[in-house]
């Protein structure tokens, strides 16, 4: 009868964890009638709950905007597919939340299909939709809308760090393209600014192709960067993908470190991939997060360029979010769902780098503070964008 | 009479442990304002693949088998059968192309290992390397970026609780009836407890091994058809954890880890449920994914321990 | 001087009361003998004493001071050693290993495991018993049944104990093995030390023992004085009544049907089998003896289709077996000799041992099982066979020994086999047990079955076979028939 007995202990114990468990995390939520006394409870889409960038706009929701705002956010798990995110959406309305925020995207025009006949809000928050889709989802009446960097955005981050480096008179590159391979469009339009930028500077094309055209030549090679001249500028080495695995550390070491490389960028992860094998000397430029380590690389010289996106650049798409819960969603005069872009903090020196990372770390006054998004609920269409548009550091701080 | 009421107590702890969690869940939903019609339907939902994969690989882990290949398996099958409808834009090809891809993949590996007189892990082993890269090869030569998509719309209809619920039923009824009441189910589970005895007792084990796996593979084709219901854009890392959670459920459900007599069909479908249950208590509780995998953890090993606490006191010295 | 001594001990599993008040104890320079049927707490009550287990209540004594030994190994280093009846070593590690096994730092210098030492002293061990044949430093998987047990005698009589606990070990040994045991028993004896022996063989313990000590159903029954040995004392004292009837069969005449079941020609196996033929009758007894490796044994498992012949070819009814299936169509049934691993599978329930082999016959259009039915094929054979067990579905694991055999009886009997291959059936099980299974032979052989009996008991193969096939290096060495005459002394003349 022992392990009857033990077997029984074990359930009661449980039991005994969950119950604890849930009185402690009993939230604070008020049971006013007053829809806006309610907490309003908004799930989190993410594909990634590890890298840099995803902690530090986890953290703004949680420990800023959760601390000031009456809302509760509830996060999926790392969402691997198309199939993850249908569940995770499932999960959300099961636990009755009232809208979701998406940062994942492996089927996106899915989800917005979900939300709407589920009748829960959606907002995008990193990445765009493509212009069929949103012609597509614009009147849909859960749809909240897309703020952040569009795909122009990021192929003008990835232009404008290149030319950066080409206007100091380097010519000779190495690349690391991250997702590009797995298809992921913003890392894609962000090499092809890169290569665009290298075209004008070098006076050449990227395998015929210059411009935005560079984007369709890239989508036609798997994802793929090949390297090569390109007029007199040469990129002598890319590797790509997220292995982590020994042949893939070998190859960031053999490009951080051939003679013929003078200039590394990274379209995302600069600082894992790069930073740690490079010799002093050989310029560095990635377009990521500000974050203790990135300034800290910068201070030391192993970071030259940053093009970051600041946390607190996902609080308009909050505040579009819970202004359509409270029942003003935003809406363009003929009735269409937002559509704003948002560009990056570009820091080349460690000071201006310190200085972003100071007010993006901080949980109390982060870059939008509550006083600064309360001004965007209920706001029109036009009042967002132009709150959206003022992105820069400067602009912001005034 | 102490003895048996402790053997049937411990059988039936799994189905107790699934009621509990079930209670604890609903305690939770009340004190927690949860929308309990929609989460129910979603436990099913989550449940189900699942359930009709694991009680498919009941087959295989009853026999002492592993199979490591099942994910990639389905993963290929899912997305063969979407390629399938893109061409023909038949449902029901698409179904069959599933289910006949993933009985080929499992044969395969069953029949390798029967060839080569090799233990059947191994060729699953090589096998999801091959299907890996059968993966990679499928989408780059017939995809859309990085994904494999068939119109929602085509779908659509198929994608309600009930189908899938039906498609379990039907499937499992064909379990409960080849394991517990045919010979399959008794030669599997004689073969899995005792190799040698079970081969001087006339039964052969390559064969019983090549039909185990086909059942797998049935169930493991009927997974990727719904996985695409529910999800129309296949990529790379469909099917990703179902690996994992087959062998959690399969050992939730109550199922010794070594297979043999004490294999029970109806282990996987009250593990998957469980497992269900167990998530969603903890997304209630708005733990994050590494408590959640931590409990999971801790609750597996826990279930391994009493599970192997039973056989060992049933063993009497002389 | 008393060495060992064991007071009022109470052991308990569950519901099952293994030992109820035992007390008993055995002198310096004394071989004590214990004897009792399968599941009377002989190896129960010596292995509490030799700290593989505790005792529910009692008091136990080693030279005179309370003894609480709280492991085997505890309990060897401090004077107290058992060779048990099961296989005792790990099959994945060297001989020298599993001689050491759990003292290896002793063997460590520096970061590694001077291993030369330790084989050095393994095959000291091994030399000093009389096993020099077996290399140190081998995989123990590569040793037979046989080398493996000596193994763990050389690992006990490594320590030189002073109590040596021998749980029916020489049932499993050749002569050769058996006579090792005796001389280690013997010296042991002579330098004042005690041995604990533990056998089925009456003879054999009668022949050892100084003292005797017979155990029923968890309870000393009664002690027998050497001057008071006599076997059917103490066969009465074991199983609580006069044995009825004959332990073996009464007849003399060996007759036979002239009907050959199964002819086999020139089989030739390795080293196992050579040149063998011969051929089995309706209604047959055939005995195969022979020293443990002369390849009876395998002569067993070629006959029903396990393991093939190099060369050569048997029928049955005529026609070729290529594998088990095809033997058990043809109506053979094989007992192995290691019940445990190879006739049954013990984690499994009477029910399921019995059916397996038999579901053809109790399936409905060869598929599908119902219950009912089952249930009535299995519990027909747990009656026929007197199989004592709470119900069908007791796990095989919790059944005594000789309710095992009977389950693996069971499984061929149930199915109505019309040859049965028994290799070594009466090992390790009680006399009640055995006399049963001779009569169910006996009947089967009248119902015109055939049976042929493998087996290292000669007494067994004299007593029960209509013809006795005598083997030796894989050869067929003479041929015996049925008489009142027949006596161990003229097939041992033959298998050595």
């Amino acid at each position: 009868m022992k392990s009857v007995k033990k077997f029984f202990a074990l359930c009661l114990s449980l039991l005994m964890v969950f119950t604890l468990t849930a009185c402690s995390q009993e939230s604070g939520g008020g049971s006013s009638d007053d829809p806006s006394q309610k907490t309003v409870k908004i799930g989190v889409l993410v594909s990634d709950t590890t890298s840099a960038e995803a902690l530090a706009f986890k953290a703004y929701y949680e420990k800023y905007i959760q601390s000031v705002y009456n809302v509760e956010f509830m996060y999926s798990d790392e969402l691997k597919d198309a199939s993850a995110e249908q569940s995770a959406i499932d999960n959300f309305i099961a636990n009755n939340c009232q809208a979701i925020i998406s940062f994942a995207s492996a089927d996106r025009p899915a989800q917005i299909e979900k939300c709407e006949s589920e009748g829960i809000y959606y907002a995008v928050a990193t990445g765009t939709l493509t212009d069929e889709q949103y012609e597509k989802y614009k009147g849909y009446a859960h749809y909240v809308g897309a703020i952040g960097p569009d795909l122009a955005a990021e192929y003008q981050a990835g232009y404008d760090m290149a030319k950066h480096f080409l206007d100091q008179g380097y010519t000779k590159f190495g690349m690391f393209t991250g997702a590009s391979v797995y298809y992921t469009e913003m890392h894609i339009y962000r090499a092809a600014g890169m290569l665009a930028a290298m075209c004008e500077a070098g006076k050449g094309t990227y395998e015929g192709a210059e411009g935005m055209a560079i984007v369709g030549k890239i989508m036609g090679e798997g994802g793929n960067v090949n390297p090569g001249k390109i007029g007199s500028v040469e990129v002598n080495g890319v590797v790509a993908g997220y292995d982590f695995d020994d042949a893939w550390y070998g190859k960031l070491t053999a490009v951080a470190n051939d003679p013929n490389v003078e200039v590394l960028l990274a379209v995302g992860s600069g600082q894992v991939a790069f930073a740690g094998f490079k010799p002093e000397g050989k310029m560095l430029g990635d377009i990521d997060c500000y974050t203790a380590d990135s300034v800290g690389l910068m201070e030391k010289g192993t970071l030259n360029y940053l093009a970051g996106k600041f946390s607190a650049s996902i609080g308009p798409v909050f505040a579009a979010t819970l202004s359509a819960v409270y029942g003003k969603p935003v809406r363009d005069n003929d009735g269409n769902a937002l559509a704003l872009s948002q560009g990056y903090w570009v820091a080349d020196n460690a000071e201006d780098a310190k200085k972003y990372y100071e007010v993006d770390s901080s949980t109390t006054e982060p870059a939008y503070t509550k006083e600064m998004l309360d001004t965007l609920i209920g706001a029109s269409y036009d009042d967002f964008a132009k709150f959206v548009a003022a992105y820069s550091f400067e602009e912001i701080q005034k | 009479m102490k003895k048996e009421l402790r053997e049937k107590l411990l059988s039936a702890a799994p189905l107790a442990g699934m009621i509990l969690l079930g209670i604890l869940f609903l305690v939770f939903a009340l004190i927690k304002d949860i929308n309990i019609p929609y989460s129910m339907k979603n436990i099913l939902n989550q449940s189900i693949i699942t359930m009709v994969v694991a009680t498919g690989a009941v087959y295989i882990y009853t026999l002492g088998a592993f199979d490591i290949s099942l994910g990639a398996s389905m993963c290929v099958s899912a997305l063969v059968g979407a390629m399938a409808y893109n061409r023909t834009g038949s449902v029901a090809v698409m179904l069959g192309v599933c289910v006949g891809c993933a009985v080929l993949i499992s044969l395969t590996s069953s029949l390798l290992a029967s060839v080569f007189n090799l233990p059947v892990f191994v060729t699953t082993i090589a096998m999801l390397s091959l299907l890996n890269a059968l993966v990679l090869v499928l989408i780059k030569a017939n995809g859309t970026g990085d994904v494999i998509q068939i119109p929602a719309e085509a779908v659509s209809k198929l994608n309600t609780v009930g189908f899938k619920l039906l498609v379990f039923l039907l499937f499992f009824g064909l379990c409960v009836l080849t394991f517990n009441f045919m010979k399959l189910g008794r030669q599997e589970k004689f073969v899995g407890g005792n190799p040698l005895c079970a081969q001087l007792s006339g039964l052969n084990a390559k064969k019983l091994s090549v039909i185990g796996f086909v059942m797998a593979g049935l169930g493991v084709g009927l997974g990727a058809f719904l996985t695409i219901t529910y999800a129309p854009t296949l990529s790379r890392n469909t099917a990703g954890s179902i690996g994992m959670d087959v062998i959690i459920s399969i050992v939730f459900g109550g199922m010794p880890v070594s297979g043999g007599a004490r294999s029970r069909i109806y282990s996987a479908a009250i593990g998957a449920l469980s497992m269900t249950l167990l998530s969603q208590i903890m997304l209630m509780l708005n733990l994050n994914s590494g408590i959640g995998q931590m409990v999971k953890a801790a609750i597996f090993i826990l279930v391994v321990f009493v599970s192997m606490l039973n056989n060992r006191k049933t063993i009497l010295p002389r | 001087m008393e060495m060992l001594e064991i007071r009022n001990m109470h052991k308990s599993f569950g519901p099952t009361i293994a030992l109820n008040d035992v007390s008993f104890s055995a002198q310096s320079g004394e071989v004590l003998g214990l004897i009792g049927e399968n599941g009377s707490g002989k190896s129960t009550a010596t292995s509490i004493y030799a700290g593989m287990q505790t005792c529910s209540s009692g008091e136990m004594f080693f030279k005179g001071e309370p003894w609480h030994p709280v492991s085997m190994n505890d309990a060897l280093k401090r004077g107290v050693g058992m060779i048990v009846q099961e296989n005792g070593t790990v099959p994945g590690i060297s001989a020298a290993e599993n001689i050491f096994l759990g003292e290896t730092q002793e063997y460590v210098s520096g970061l590694f495991v001077n291993r030369k030492k330790m084989n050095r002293d393994a095959q000291a061990a091994l030399d000093a018993i009389g096993a020099g044949h077996i290399r140190a430093e081998m995989m123990t998987g590569m040793l037979d049944f046989q080398d493996r047990k000596l193994l763990e005698i050389a690992r006990v009589m490594a320590k030189d104990p002073e109590v040596l606990v021998v749980d029916e070990t020489t049932t499993a040994l050749s002569q050769k093995g058996r006579d090792i045991i005796y001389g280690i028993m013997n010296t042991m004896r002579k330098e004042g030390k005690t041995v604990i022996f533990i056998s089925h063989d009456l003879d054999e313990i009668m022949e050892k023992c100084d003292r005797l000590t017979v155990l029923r159903d968890g309870k000393i029954i009664r002690t027998f004085e050497h001057e008071e040995f006599e076997e059917g004392a103490i066969k009465a004292a074991m199983i609580g009544r006069e044995l009825q009837g004959s332990y073996y069969r009464d007849d003399y005449d060996g007759e036979v049907s002239s009907e050959v079941v199964l002819a086999a020609e020139h089989l030739n196996h390795t080293d196992q089998l050579s040149d063998f033929s011969f051929e089995l009758h309706a209604g047959e007894i055939l005995g195969i003896g022979g020293l443990s490796h002369c390849g009876m044994h395998t002569l067993g498992k070629v006959l029903f289709g396990n393991e093939k012949a190099e060369s050569g070819s048997f029928t049955v009814h005529g026609r070729q077996i290529r594998n088990e299936a095809e033997a058990m169509k043809e109506g053979i049934g094989y007992v192995a000799k290691d019940r445990d691993t190879e006739s049954l599978c013990l984690e499994a329930s009477i029910k399921d041992n019995i059916a397996i082999a038999g579901l053809d016959k109790i399936a409905v259009h060869n598929a599908f099982i119902l219950p009912s039915r089952e249930n009535s094929y299995v519990d027909a054979q747990i009656k026929n066979l007197r199989i004592k067990c709470n119900d069908r579905n007791q796990y095989v694991s919790t059944l005594s020994g000789g309710n095992k055999q009977k389950a693996a009886f069971g499984k061929w009997t149930g199915r109505d086999s019309s040859i049965l291959i028994l290799d070594c059936p009466t090992r390790g099980v009680d006399i009640g047990v055995k006399q049963a299974m001779y009569q169910l032979m006996y009947r089967m052989k009248q119902e015109g079955k055939s049976i042929i009996l493998i087996s290292e008991e000669m007494t067994e193969l004299i007593g029960m076979s209509d013809r006795l096939l005598v083997m030796k290096d894989g050869k067929l060495q003479k041929e015996l028939f049925r008489s009142r005459q027949l006596s161990e002394a003229d097939v041992i003349e033959y298998m050595i």
